[in-house]
């Protein structure tokens, strides 16, 4: 069975291995702790496909947090079957760092589908309706207004991505 | 056959910490220098380096281009490593190097997490000194608004008082003095009820304001609110309707029909003769009880809302009649002392709807 490589990327501490975890091992810290190159965890889920379930193996690279994509960033992207963009709704410049890594995934990874994060809603209001269509527009993206600390959102932001991988056919069993 | 001793340096290899691995085209591996980590031979390498999935077509390259600096394996303890790809020119072979880097991880690390930390925690400080600016700002804009508020009445006041006191051959006409004296007194009323919510509204601010709370008749109260609005100024020709259920209720009586009194004045003010006005007491599913007030005026747009819940935020100019533009931020702040929610839709063109929620532990047990 063929596995994919799901990139998760994003600003630091906006949580990205906090959805991680929460997903793959169903644990959630309040401490931080950054994150240097790359973690990677292997995962086998089963994901809806059109109506069928399917076994996927996933391996998602937790990779080192910036403000901006820079050349360590796009050198760990090489490859991705997807890529999920995490932001921290409890910040006022969320969207320029998800902007950063998004443009970077379509230049790099070009046709690679992109689930966005917006992170941390147990503690911040839900965003501007209009902000969430931009993103979504823009980047052709699935949304999700996650929580790592209650799980809320969670397996359906890897669910969605999945979806989108095997459904382009990149994942013939 | 004489056994000759070459160098062999794969011997150096084992225990250097570091890993030479040879692939074939399909990935799978041939051989196996150093014994830092396990590779099997003979398995696809993806299996025991997962950091290669995804990367076939630049592993098929002539000339691979791969280095990760830092890879761990996250959910266990691993040590992270360094890893490459590089093709030998001469024998085409794909050569992987995997390569222990725990010792430069672990001050890289603490200074990539320092970096971070500080940055995170200088984002918070300029975002709280930020909150602070503008709550000074809001603070010098309230006191100039107030003083300017406290001025157009009392302007009003003395003005009108020189002109009865100044000395003149013919005595004013009737109408004239019955005109000032009518200003006057309205002005004092403005000013009084000004410094009534300007006292309201700071006790409730320094949590000073204690509530009387009992438990009181919704029915009866909004009876008497619905009398009171009918008789406002400007109320003529505008239909006030009361429906809903009549609970009990534990609250402070004299705030709730504060609340009620200043939602309804508000949308007598904003109606023409012709609309309706409804105050209605819902009880919901979920227990809690919800007193709305209605109209199907003019509405406001999100700019405008965010206006009127400001401190003296009216969006006109105004005078005795249109208060004193503390009602908006009175109710918001009566509400939360009952933890009830405060809550305005509106809509240019679709009317105003302003709800306040009690929390159904403010309902005998038995309504809940
Ligand atoms: N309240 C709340 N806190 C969260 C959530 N997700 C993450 N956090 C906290 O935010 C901080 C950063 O989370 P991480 O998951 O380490 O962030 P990261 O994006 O991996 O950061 P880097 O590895 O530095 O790029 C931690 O203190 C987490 O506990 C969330 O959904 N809600
Ligand atoms: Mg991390």
């Amino acid at each position: 069975m063929k596995a994919h490589k799901i990139v998760v990327l994003g600003d630091f501490g906006v949580g990205k291995t906090s959805l991680i975890r929460r997903y793959v091992l169903d644990q959630f810290s309040d401490q931080y702790r950054a994150t240097l190159g790359v973690h990677l965890y292997k995962h086998t889920d089963t994901i809806a496909v059109e109506g069928m379930d399917r076994e996927v193996r996933l391996v998602l690279w937790d990779i080192e947090g910036a403000p901006l994509p820079g050349e360590q960033m796009m050198r760990y992207a090489l490859g991705a079957s997807g890529a999920i963009i995490v932001g921290d709704l409890t910040r006022d410049d969320m969207t320029a760092p998800m902007r950063g890594a998004a443009d970077m995934v379509e230049a790099r990874l070009p046709g690679r589908p992109i689930s966005i994060a917006l992170n941390k809603s147990d503690i911040a209001p839900a965003p501007d309706d209009d902000l969430v269509a931009t993103l979504r527009d823009r980047y052709g993206a699935s949304i999700a207004l996650t929580s790592a600390k209650t799980g809320d959102e969670v397996p359906r932001l890897f669910h969605a991505l999945g979806q989108r991988i095997v459904g382009a056919g990149d994942g013939a069993v | 056959m004489t056994e000759t001793k070459t160098f062999d340096p794969r011997i150096v290899l084992d225990g250097a910490r570091i890993v030479a691995v040879r692939l074939d085209d399909d990935l799978v591996v041939q051989e196996v220098a150093g014994d830092w980590c396990d590779v099997p031979v003979g398995e696809d390498v993806r299996e025991s380096v997962p950091a290669l999935i995804g990367l076939e077509d630049e592993l098929a390259q002539d000339l691979p281009y791969l280095h990760l600096p830092f890879v761990t394996l996250g959910d266990s303890h691993e040590t992270p490593a360094a890893i490459s790809v590089q093709r030998d020119w001469k024998s085409g072979a794909l050569w992987l190097l995997l390569r222990d880097v725990s010792e430069e991880a672990a001050i890289q690390e603490r200074l990539v997490h320092q970096h971070n930390a500080l940055s995170l925690a200088q984002r918070e400080l300029s975002k709280a000194r930020d909150a602070a600016l503008a709550a000074d700002k809001a603070k010098t804009r309230f006191l100039a608004n107030v003083s300017h508020e406290l001025r157009t009445p009392l302007n009003v006041v003395i003005g009108g008082a020189s002109i009865l006191l100044k000395p003149r051959k013919t005595a004013l006409p009737a109408e004239d003095l019955h005109a000032f004296v009518r200003d006057i007194h309205d002005s004092g009323t403005l000013l009084l009820q000004l410094v009534d919510d300007l006292i309201d509204l700071s006790r409730a601010e320094t949590g000073n304001l204690a509530l009387v709370e009992e438990w009181s008749h919704t029915g009866v109260i909004v009876e008497g609110m619905v009398r009171l609005a009918k008789a406002l100024p400007g109320a003529e020709g505008i239909e006030i309707v009361q429906s809903g259920d009549r609970v009990e209720l534990y609250a402070d009586p004299r705030r709730v029909k504060q609340i009620l009194l200043n939602l309804i004045s508000n949308a007598v003010k904003a109606c023409k003769p012709g609309n309706r006005i409804e105050i209605a007491t819902e009880q919901r599913e979920d227990g809690c009880l919800v007193l709305s007030v209605c109209d199907n005026g003019p509405g406001m747009s999100k700019a405008e809302l965010t206006i009127a819940l400001e401190p003296f935020g009216q969006p006109k100019a105004h005078d005795a009649e249109s208060g004193t533009g503390l009602g908006l931020p009175i109710v918001a702040r009566l509400a939360e002392l009952h933890q009830a929610r405060f809550d305005i839709a509106t809509a240019p063109g679709s009317g105003l709807k302003a709800s306040v929620e009690f929390p159904a532990s403010r309902l005998p047990a038995a309504a809940r």
